[in-house]
């Protein structure tokens, strides 16, 4: 059998790519110009500020969990459940703050909610107030954010989990006197545990790793990524280092605990799976109570996206303290088109995360495969593995693929690709193995294993089964998969600024460019383009 | 009927354009197990669904004991329900799956014993602790039944109980069913497709068509004297020939000769009719109806012999080696019913 | 950019690739792409990030032919950069809102109640600007009692005094156009350029002297093309392109042998006002991260 050594490669890759570099980061914050010293760990652990940050990430983190749950589940059941005019469109709708890019998305929120913001300024006016109502600053404002655009993870999971909940489920419990809250929490919450908790770690490593909302938000509120950030800027390279670490091991820690929960009594439903018809509201009050408060909340999650279109009409510096925009222009579409210096950004990013999702889907279709098929020991292992990047945070992978390529040692697998091509395109395929892996090898799964060998008893070789059949019946967890991870890499931020050249400069960082030059209107006619793109790949890819 | 402890009456349920179940009425006694039999998309299901409560009839009432239980949502209609796919919670085990009715009754004590009496009623004794994915399906078949029946329900509703069991299962949890069933002494409605399956469980049996109640009636009546053409042929093997009516009992058929008929309904001479012959109630004959034999079926003793005629088959049965394959043969009748005939 | 369209004009065979980042994001970059340096030229950016980046030896030594031409605080060590502009930092405000007559004409000025919440400025762990002004402040506590203690006590009143620390610039100026607050401190160029696209701002020089930033150009040790840099650095300092960045980009010469008259109005108005601190720029350099850190750890409140 020629199996072994191929699960053996790919574990080296896997650890390759990622592990190894975050080992090196680890292995700095305990390693001096003189041999291994617990020096900038001490200092780390003595520096109360530092606690702060730890405490900080770590509580914004379940916070966000928690709210992003609370708004995401019963909207997943409103929208799975019940059937009401428009139930569809808002339905869609409503996984749009998932394709708000993260930088302009929060200047959108600035904009939106910020204390000289449209809603403040409508606020003041109408009760007269002549200060701001609220200030949009420290943990309400990273939570408010948070909650916004983590809230989809909930949603589309819960929604994804409902589907599969089988209709007889629930009537079971009905018909044994169950009612609807205790049938929820015995029955269908129960049921629905994987999901959640995949939405939960998927929210929580998110907000852990969360790096724009309290960049721009935070003020004095400290967390990890950016007291990263501002030590590497301070060029505390070490403290920078410590601060990685003790991140990514709060992180792995998260990890850990959540992944046990997803896969704690692994539930295997009985059944045909057709999940219960959409109750139709019937009665006029409570049909047009649900369509309104649907459309209404449909406004309100498409606000931002409609202040940055807003913000991308406005012409330079005009937009003052007028409630809404005095002028407006298509100019900074102009900009943005017509000069080939601008353009090149977005053509950077394109090929850019188009090379890396097609790396993590061949890698996730790698691991998948592997872990599907095989009985053997290293199954456990790639299945970690594979979903370890989740837990580390953009930063810290930014910066221990930095550290690690920064040198030529060939006999310790370094080579030098800090300043080339490759460095960036690298990160991207880092941060979506695991976003392509889970859809993929949730598909596998499903996949019917004597498909695969009644190919193979057909004559068919491992390249065609899987070209001619695998493929294609993986086709919606691959465009799935694939176009969360391209939107995902598309408008990356965090690795984009540790990482980027002048040959793979992406939308991300000219927008921060333009925004250098206080050109707000052309950050968010960037910001517009990169929405509209991750909106149309999101369509292609949820197309069922 | 008075004595009817379920009584359903003018019941109605439309999807859209297409009426699921019309104005169908039953009763059932106290302790009697009714079948609901027909093809897949005769309303049989519905039937059961509005029963149970899942689905809300558009005209139509259910009564239980006197007492119009129409409006009641499932949770307080007190049927027990046990699904096609058994639908057992995965994440509990098999005694709180059980157990699962129970919330609010009695004291733990109260309800830990009920648990044990259900699972022995069941035969699965210690099984309480077990985790669903490790049953059998027949374990699980028995489990679901179990779990129906530990909150005492007025009337135990069952989706085709049988139809997910290895063939070779069936016969006995039949018989295992049956048994318990008559120890509860429950009110039974069960839905099945398979004749067999309907006369085996059943007291009574109503075959339905389309949504329309075509006959309800002991096995016997429904196999002796069906009402309709559906249930001639749809209960019991049968061979259709077409004909028409010549007076006083006789139809000529099309192939050219005239059969005695029991005539079920209202056929005058001159009408279209349709001819139902059962495989026992034709044998070969030196005259009669002419045709070639083309296949045997050997099932035992005796075979089925299907014989192409002049205008269609027909099955008989007969001695394994009363004629070969290829034989010319002419058949003759002892008893043929006759239908009006129904254009397709 | 500017330069860079006119030094392609005139050299035709070079490709001038800019990346435009925050002077610390560049000295951060250099340092980390030490092992394959990506940038040929380091170009704008405080001199004392650009002596950081020496004592580091990120730098390559190049004296360029006008090197005599500018003062001897724009000469960096070994000759590894030197200062092509100046650039002072000022009080700024928007000008709907405040005055010339009324704007703090001081630094102590801005402690003073009325501009108590109205203060808005770059956070400093992200600003060269605000380092230097607040290691000019720090300087000044040395200078009259020897100790750092007065400096932070300065600082903490300021504290007092900011409305928010914002990370990012175009946030700062987004905020200061929308009122959110009315006084900055920020550097002039600036200020110059968004004036002169109409935005609604002014600024006054403090009286008792400012921080004259050394705005500085260096080769970066290992660039690929060390001719063409060479040739851009010579370009940079030349009477051509510093009367060029005067006229179009606000920019304050380091050439101290340009006739006065070919200056630009609002330059010849900033070098008859300015009253340039006399700065310890290397104690700066030694101690700034320290302040900073203590700053961070101790003063902020916010």
């Amino acid at each position: 059998m020629t199996r072994r050594p191929r699960g053996s490669l790919l574990v080296l890759l896997l650890v390759w790519l990622f592990v190894y570099p975050v080992l090196l980061v680890v292995l700095d914050s305990v390693r001096g110009p003189d041999g291994w010293t617990l020096e900038y760990v001490a200092a780390f652990l003595r520096e109360p500020r530092e606690w702060e940050a730890l405490w900080g990430s770590l509580w914004i983190s379940v916070a966000s969990v928690a709210l992003a749950g609370v708004i995401g589940v019963p909207l997943a059941i409103v929208f799975e459940r019940l059937d009401f005019p428009g139930r569809r469109v808002l339905g869609a709708l409503v996984a749009l703050p998932a394709v708000l890019p993260p930088l302009v998305g929060v200047i959108a929120f600035l904009f939106l909610y910020g204390e000289s913001g449209f809603v403040a300024r409508v606020l003041s006016e109408l009760l007269g107030l002549d200060e701001a109502p609220w200030r949009l600053r420290g943990a309400g404002a990273i939570l408010l954010v948070h909650a916004y655009s983590m809230y989809v993870y909930f949603y589309l999971f819960t929604r994804a989990g409902l589907a599969k909940v089988d209709a007889s489920m629930i009537e079971a419990a009905h018909s044994l006197g169950s009612g609807t809250w205790r049938t929820f929490r015995r029955v269908t919450l129960p049921l629905l545990r994987p999901q959640l908790a995949a939405a939960a770690l998927l929210t929580f490593m998110t907000a852990l790793g969360s790096f724009s909302a309290p960049y721009i938000f935070g003020g004095g509120f400290r967390v990890m990524t950016t007291q990263i950030v501002a030590s590497k800027l301070n060029g505390d390279i070490r403290m920078a280092v410590v601060e990685a670490s003790a991140l990514a091991l709060v992180a792995l820690m998260g990890l850990f605990l959540l992944r046990r929960q997803a896969e704690a009594r692994s539930v295997v439903a009985v059944g045909k799976g057709t999940p219960p018809a959409a109750r139709v509201l019937a009665q006029p009050i409570a049909r047009w109570g649900a369509t309104g408060l649907g459309w209404a909340f449909g406004i309100l999650l498409l606000l931002p996206h409609a202040t940055l279109v807003v913000v991308s009409l406005v012409p330079l510096g005009t937009w003052t303290t007028q409630l809404v925009p005095p002028a407006y222009t298509l100019a900074n579409y102009g900009t943005l088109l017509t000069e080939p210096e601008r353009l090149r950004p977005l053509v950077n990013s394109l090929w850019m995360a188009t090379v890396a999702t097609v790396g993590a889907i061949a890698v996730a279709l790698w691991a998948g495969r592997l872990v599907v098929q095989r009985r053997a020991t290293l199954r456990g292992l790639i299945e970690t593995l594979v979903s370890v990047p989740w837990a580390i945070p953009g930063t810290v992978l930014a910066i221990a693929l930095a550290t690690a390529f920064s040198m030529r040692a060939p006999w310790v697998a370094r080579w030098v690709l800090v300043g080339t091509v490759v460095i960036l395109p690298l990160a991207y395929l880092v941060r979506n193995i695991p976003i392509a892996a889970g859809s993929i090898l949730a598909g596998l799964r499903q996949l019917d294993p004597s498909l695969d060998e009644a190919a193979s008893s057909l004559g068919a070789g491992r390249w065609r089964t899987l070209r001619a059949v695998t493929l294609p019946l993986l086709r919606p967890a691959l465009l799935a998969g694939g176009a969360l991870a391209f939107a995902t890499a598309l408008g990356d931020f965090v690795t984009s600024i540790v990482l980027y050249t002048y040959e793979t400069r992406p939308i991300s960082i000219e927008i921060l460019s333009s925004l250098r030059a206080f050109d707000i209107g052309t950050a968010a006619a960037y910001g517009v383009v990169l929405m509209l793109i991750s909106a149309g790949v999101m369509l292609v890819g949820t197309r069922r | 009927m008075s004595d009817a402890f379920l009584e359903v009456s003018h019941l109605t349920k439309r999807f859209g354009d297409h009426v699921a179940v019309g104005d169908l009425s039953l009763s059932v006694p106290r302790g009697a197990v009714l079948a609901l039999l027909g093809p897949s998309g005769s309303g049989k299901t519905t039937t059961l669904r509005l029963l149970a409560g899942f689905e809300r009839p558009d005209t139509g009432t259910i009564a239980v004991e006197g007492r119009d239980v129409t409006a009641l949502p499932p949770v307080q209609r007190r049927f027990g329900m046990v699904f096609q796919h058994y639908a057992l919670f995965p994440h509990l085990t098999v005694g709180e799956n059980v157990a699962f009715g129970l919330a609010g009754q009695g004291t733990r004590a109260d309800r830990d014993a009920r648990v044990t009496e259900m699972l022995s009623l069941v035969d699965l004794d210690g099984f309480g602790g077990r985790q669903v994915g490790e049953l059998s399906g027949g374990q699980q078949q028995r489990i679901a039944v179990a779990r129906a029946l530990a909150p005492e329900p007025r009337v135990l509703l069952l989706d085709e109980p049988l139809s997910n069991l290895d063939p070779s299962l069936r016969e006995r949890t039949r018989l295992e069913m049956r048994a318990a069933l008559d120890r509860v002494g429950i009110t039974t409605v069960f839905v099945t497709h398979e004749q067999e399956e309907a006369f085996a469980l059943g007291d009574s049996v109503a075959v339905l068509n389309h949504g329309r109640l075509e006959q309800v009636g002991t096995p016997p009546e429904l196999y002796e004297h069906p009402r309709t053409l559906f249930v001639a042929t749809f209960v019991g093997r049968a061979s259709v020939l077409g004909g028409v009516v010549t007076g006083d009992g006789r139809v000529r058929i099309d192939a050219g000769v005239e059969w005695p008929v029991d005539a079920s309904q209202e056929l005058a001479a001159g009408d279209r009719a349709s001819l139902v012959v059962r495989p026992e109630a034709v044998r070969f004959a030196e005259a009669g109806l002419a045709g070639i034999v083309t296949e045997r079926r050997y099932t035992g003793a005796r075979a089925l012999f299907t014989v192409s005629v002049s205008g269609g088959r027909v099955e008989i049965e007969a001695p394994a080696h009363a004629v070969s394959v290829g034989d010319p043969v002419h058949l003759d009748v002892e008893r043929a019913l006759a239908f009006p005939e129904v254009k397709e | 950019m500017l330069a860079e369209t006119t030094f392609e004009a005139a050299n035709p065979d070079v490709d001038v690739r800019w990346l435009d980042m925050g002077s610390q994001d560049a000295l951060d970059r250099i340092r980390s792409e030490r092992a394959n340096p990506q940038a040929d030229v380091w170009f704008g950016g405080p001199s004392t990030l650009f002596r950081r980046a020496a004592a580091d030896s990120l730098l390559d030594a190049y004296r360029p032919s006008w090197a005599a031409a500018v003062p001897a605080r724009a000469h960096g060590p070994d000759d590894l950069y030197f200062a092509a502009f100046e650039t002072p930092v000022v009080i700024a405000f928007n000008s709907d809102v405040v005055s010339r007559e009324t704007a703090p004409s001081d630094w102590d000025e801005v402690l003073e109640p009325r501009w108590t919440n109205q203060v808005i400025i770059r956070d400093p762990l992200a600003s060269g600007t605000m380092r230097t002004i607040f290691g000019m402040v720090i300087e000044r506590g040395l200078a009259a009692t020897g100790d750092t203690a007065w400096g932070f006590d300065w600082l903490r009143r300021l504290d007092g005094q900011t409305r928010e620390y914002v990370f990012n610039p175009a946030l700062l100026h987004q905020k200061l156009l929308r009122q959110e607050g009315s006084v900055t401190l920020w550097d002039l160029p600036d200020i110059l350029v968004e004036q002169d696209k109409g935005s609604p701002f002014d600024f006054v020089l403090p009286s008792s002297g400012t921080p004259v930033i050394e705005d500085a150009i260096a080769i970066v040790r290992g660039a690929r093309h060390p001719e063409v840099a060479r040739r851009f650095v010579e370009w940079v300092g030349s009477p051509e392109a510093q009367l060029l960045a005067a006229r179009e980009a606000f920019r304050l010469p380091a050439r101290g042998d340009l006739p006065l008259d070919s200056l630009p109005d609002w330059a010849r108005e900033v070098k008859a006002g300015l009253v340039v601190e006399d700065m310890d720029w290397e104690l700066l350099s030694e101690q700034g991260a320290g302040w900073m850190t203590y700053w961070d750890r101790n003063v902020r409140s916010r």
